[in-house]
């Protein structure tokens, strides 16, 4: 049954799907109070963000003489909100729908989704860890929960302290794992190796990193309190700048709650020529992987050229704080039309 | 045995996984924050009929397990677990509790089931499309309920407890979906 025909005959079901307009309202106002510009960032690209680990929606662009120009469907409006600040916006955030293609059969992905990113300029990523707490806080203020959050059974203290832990740390506590040594690469197929995991000699280091991640650490994320994970392994900086003190790490973090993995944050790598051998490598990457090849964004290295300023951002996916709010396990429960059922068999 | 890939992962087939045999209950693919994707699995084992979560790499190989289907009629509980006769041997098998989960409340005495069997074992029981009981308590549906998609719960033969909808009777034959435990149609 489609989800309409469901709501026609539930009508009590219309509740858990009006926690979205609720929770985008108090998004909205959260940036507002804290004086950030929100800004509409294009969907329609010539050049997405160069990552390999994304599958990007392919189309093409027709003129009036029907002369064709590939173009693709936005993953994030991570590069379109830096020119701007390049530009000299200040703080800034969006609110928009990203495509990654391939991310089907699960519970917390839709191939189209909503996401919020929002940059505070001259800001580490210590100060973003402070506003994803205020903001969850005022969105379950504007939904009526007071400073508790309760989701599958478990009630969260939002206002009190938020764990946080390092990557190193995590993979202590959790794998027994010196996070050091696992850096080397032979080490970590060793290490993999005895703890049982199947490894081949294809597989890169970050899928014997990601396994014993997701096997063994991220199940302990956000179990009682909100927990944040930071310094990501330098390799895995991403857009992030790397820690001043050890190249080995980088300033990132990502952000949990009852399992769910709510954002992804950086102090922003501004600078140009580190972010053109990322791209080159990226590049590189998605064509070893034989997936959909694009030129990286020209304009977006021109832009950090011109100078970025310090400035620290965060993608969250919106569907899962809404996930999180409507306290539902299924991205598609949130959803009026999932993809799910819009391309079922 | 038979080596598959994680993109022949099936909820209900049956792997080895750590050297013990295991049904994969449910899977979903993962991409962690910045990374390639990953197939996360819950897995049955069915020595000791406890779930557990593994999340492969996608694309890893792992060892199929042949089972076979066989007919089984259903005879009595023992304890926890359940005993079933191959109506052409008439060997016995005991299929524990844990491995038929939430179905135990529609098994029928003398109905026939699929038995799933891996080296002489039972390892497993395949749900059919709907189950047909007969409902044996109901109480009349409130008058002047015309709402669509009311409903009210009745008793069936096995002891399960079915929502309906308000038209269903005692001594009706309703078919349910095993796998939703909820009501299709009158059977």
């Amino acid at each position: 049954m489609k989800t309409w025909q469901t709501l026609r005959n539930h009508p009590e079901l219309w509740d858990r799907y009006f926690v979205r307009e609720h929770v985008l309202r108090a998004v909205r106002s959260f940036f507002t109070t804290e004086q950030f510009h929100e800004v509409e960032t294009p969907l329609l690209l010539k050049s997405p963000a160069a990552e390999s680990y994304l599958d990007v929606f392919e189309t093409t662009l027709l003129d009036r003489d029907r002369k064709k120009t590939p173009a693709y469907l936005s993953t994030s409006p991570e590069l379109a909100l830096k020119k701007l600040i390049v530009a000299g916006i200040g703080n800034c955030y969006s609110i928009t729908k990203s495509f990654r293609n391939m991310e089907t059969d699960s519970h917390t992905h839709n191939p189209e989704f909503t996401i919020l990113e929002w940059y505070r300029v001259g800001a580490t990523y210590l100060s973003i860890m402070d506003d994803c707490k205020q903001l969850l806080l005022s969105i379950n203020h504007a939904l009526g929960h007071g400073d508790t959050l309760t989701y599958q059974g478990v009630t969260f203290d939002i206002a009190g302290p938020w764990e946080k832990i390092t990557m190193k740390e995590a993979f202590q506590t959790w794998a027994g794992i010196d996070f050091d040594e696992f850096l080397d690469d032979t080490k970590a197929r060793q290490i993999a190796k005895e703890k049982g995991y199947a490894v081949e000699d294809s597989n890169t280091w970050e899928e014997l990193y990601d396994q014993i991640f997701l096997n063994e650490v991220e199940p302990h994320l956000g179990k009682s309190k909100p927990t944040i994970i930071y310094e990501f392994p330098g390799c895995l900086a991403a857009l992030s700048k790397k820690k001043a003190n050890d190249t080995r790490y980088a300033e990132r973090f990502e952000w949990y709650i009852g399992g769910l993995e709510l954002g992804d944050c950086y102090t922003e790598l501004t600078d140009w020529k580190e972010q053109q051998d990322r791209f080159d490598f990226e590049l590189t990457e998605i064509k070893r992987l034989g997936k959909t090849t694009y030129d990286y964004d020209h304009d977006f290295i021109d832009a950090l050229k011109v100078g970025m300023p310090d400035t620290s951002g965060i993608a969250v996916g919106l569907d899962r704080l809404i996930m999180l709010c409507a306290d539902t396990t299924h991205i598609a429960d949130t959803l009026f039309f999932p993809s799910t059922e819009l391309f079922e068999k | 045995m038979s080596s598959i890939t994680t993109s022949d992962f099936k909820n209900g087939i049956f792997i080895t996984f750590k050297d013990q045999p295991h049904q994969i209950v449910e899977f979903q693919r993962v991409n962690p924050g910045k990374g390639s994707a990953f197939v996360r699995t819950r897995l049955k084992s069915l020595t000791t009929g406890k779930v557990q979560e593994f999340t492969y790499k996608s694309g890893e190989s792992v060892e199929e397990l042949p089972v076979e289907t066989q007919e089984m009629q259903y005879l009595y509980p023992e304890g926890d677990d359940y005993v079933f006769m191959n109506n052409q041997t008439f060997d016995q098998v005991t299929v524990k509790g844990s491995l038929i989960g939430d179905f135990v409340k529609f098994l029928k005495p003398n109905d026939t089931y699929q038995i799933l069997m891996h080296e002489e074992e039972a390892v497993g029981i395949r749900l059919p499309k709907k189950v047909r009981l007969l409902v044996t308590e109901a109480t009349e549906g409130a008058k002047g309920n015309t709402m669509s998609g009311a409903t009210k719960t009745v008793t069936v033969e096995t002891g399960a407890i079915i929502s309906v909808p308000l038209f269903i009777k005692e001594g009706e034959l309703i078919a349910i979906d095993p796998e939703t435990g909820s009501y299709v149609e009158r059977a």
